[in-house]
């Protein structure tokens, strides 16, 4: 599913990632570790090919950061859900409208897009919310409509960047437990965190990196 | 797909709605511009007219002595009338000189002063094709060297300095007209550059979940080309009823070309396009 193969990137002398060698399997859900400026942000983002390392390869869902052109990125987009640390949600639009943008961009029916919906915000619970605009909503709340945006379009692989940095205890659990519950419906799961604490408990893999290198996977 | 074109269609709509101020001086400039670039379209068009109207009067007069004898000058009519520079002649005989003496100053001069003072003329009209003035002025110079013939009256020298100054007006527009075309360009672009900031959010969305590049560029085409139909379809009509009115209060013929709209609303949607691109190429580091 996912393949990094000695790949190094770097921003500038002192931060990037160096010589990764990594492979995440298909319904695999594992947790990327480590502390800020690590790196995980950087090895997410080169999976969406968002970046690109200087060296090495990825390949990713059968698409080959060397050889996929740039306008073909955005068919491998279309394969995964991006949750992101500050939710980045269109504040003009209704929760419905934002979890409904990316089935547009599929050239999804409005039938099947209303269903669609439907189904994410009943896994998110955000049924209740669907009319709300994101700035009426707490952060937990943002959140899950970042997961639900991100599900909508029944993505192969998640990626997801710190999506409970920003929220409590009890929120972040409960984040924690839609993800899992996507994952056992067969969807890859990749989340970055620095909360050791919120996955101690948890029996899914972990990859630490440390100052842009790997120190277990 | 048709549900899809809708939603592109609609975001294109609600970009310029948004950016109420940012549309609505984008849109008054390109009716300033396409005003005066659809008045120039009608002062081009008109332009063949104006110069045939200086080259109906490229005629001369030739007025004869006092004591001409009939023969004389029937002669010399028809031997004007064989030259291959001249189209045609008119003779103006002392009876046919009272008449339009008494049109033009409301005196019969004959009645006044007892007798008929005033000259045979022959009026000369030019052939308008293959022509050339220094051929005209020979013949001019050759005539006012005959015996019987007092004077030359030829205002046509004035008419190739007003062909030229034609020519400088007709320039001097086509520099204009590319100075209204990169100030529309710069405006249109500008707008689409401001509007495409301002939805830096939604643009990295769209990217972030598959969107291709034309998908997110389309809402942005679809703002750009409804500045263009607003403003042209609004200075369409200002140039059209302008002219109208303009036609009726000096009573002039201005013509304009039926299809004056189609060229106005056409190509600021082609200056509308072609500016969002440039735009969004710069946005989205193409």
């Amino acid at each position: 599913m996912v393949e990094f193969k000695n790949i190094s990137f770097s921003y500038s002398k002192e931060s990037g990632v160096y010589d990764i060698d990594l492979k995440v399997q298909d319904g695999e859900f594992c947790f990327l570790v480590g502390p800020t400026g690590s790196g995980k942000t950087s090895l997410l983002k080169m999976i969406y090919f968002d970046i690109l390392p200087f060296k090495g390869e990825i390949n990713v869902l059968g698409y080959n950061s060397k050889k996929t052109k740039k306008n073909k990125v955005h068919k491998l987009r279309k394969k995964i859900g991006v949750i992101f640390q500050d939710y980045k949600l269109l504040q003009q639009r209704t929760v419905y409208e934002n979890i409904a943008l990316p089935l547009h961009i599929n050239g999804v029916g409005r039938k099947k897009i209303k269903d669609n919906v439907e189904e994410a915000l009943d896994l998110s619970d955000l049924s209740d919310y669907q009319n709300k605009f994101p700035h009426q909503l707490s952060g937990g709340e943002q959140q899950r409509v970042c997961i639900a945006r991100a599900i909508v379009k029944n993505p192969e692989l998640i990626l997801a960047d710190e999506p409970t940095g920003n929220l409590d205890p009890a929120a972040a659990h409960k984040i924690l437990k839609i993800l899992e519950q996507i994952n056992k419906e067969g969807t890859s799961i990749i989340m970055a965190t620095h909360n050791y604490k919120l996955i101690s408990d948890k029996d899914y893999r972990i990859i630490e990196l440390k100052e842009g290198s790997l120190v277990s996977s | 797909m048709i549900d899809q074109f809708a939603f592109l269609i609609s975001e294109g709509f609600k970009s310029f709605y948004r950016n109420k101020l940012a549309s609505f001086l984008c849109v008054i400039t390109i009716f300033i511009n396409f005003s005066i670039l659809g008045s120039l379209f009608v002062v081009g068009y008109n332009t063949n007219s104006l110069v045939d109207f200086f080259r109906s009067k490229y005629t001369f007069e030739i007025f004869l002595v006092d004591d001409i004898e009939e023969k004389t000058y029937i002669d010399f009519v028809n031997q004007l009338n064989s030259n291959k520079i001249i189209a045609n002649t008119e003779l103006i005989d002392k009876q046919k000189s009272a008449i339009i003496f008494k049109k033009e100053f409301g005196e019969d001069v004959v009645e006044m002063l007892g007798y008929n003072p005033l000259p045979i003329s022959v009026k000369v009209f030019i052939n308008e094709e293959d022509f050339d003035f220094s051929k005209v002025d020979l013949l001019i110079k050759s005539l006012s060297n005959i015996d019987f013939v007092d004077e030359v009256e030829y205002r046509g020298r004035y008419i190739d300095e007003v062909e030229d100054r034609i020519n400088l007006a007709i320039f001097l527009f086509l520099v204009f007209v590319v100075a209204i075309i990169f100030l529309s360009y710069q405006i249109i672009s500008n707008t689409v550059n401001l509007s495409m900031t301002n939805r830096k959010d939604f643009i990295d969305i769209l990217k972030y979940n598959g969107a291709s590049r034309i998908f997110i560029k389309i809402p942005f085409y679809i703002e750009s080309i409804i500045y263009s139909v607003i403003g042209s379809s609004l200075s369409f009509f200002f140039v059209k009823y302008f002219f109208i009115t303009f036609n009726s209060y000096f009573d002039l013929n201005i013509k304009m070309d039926d299809y004056l709209w189609l060229w106005i609303i056409g190509f600021s949607i082609f200056i509308g396009l072609y500016s969002s691109n440039q735009s969004m190429k710069r946005n989205l580091n193409e």
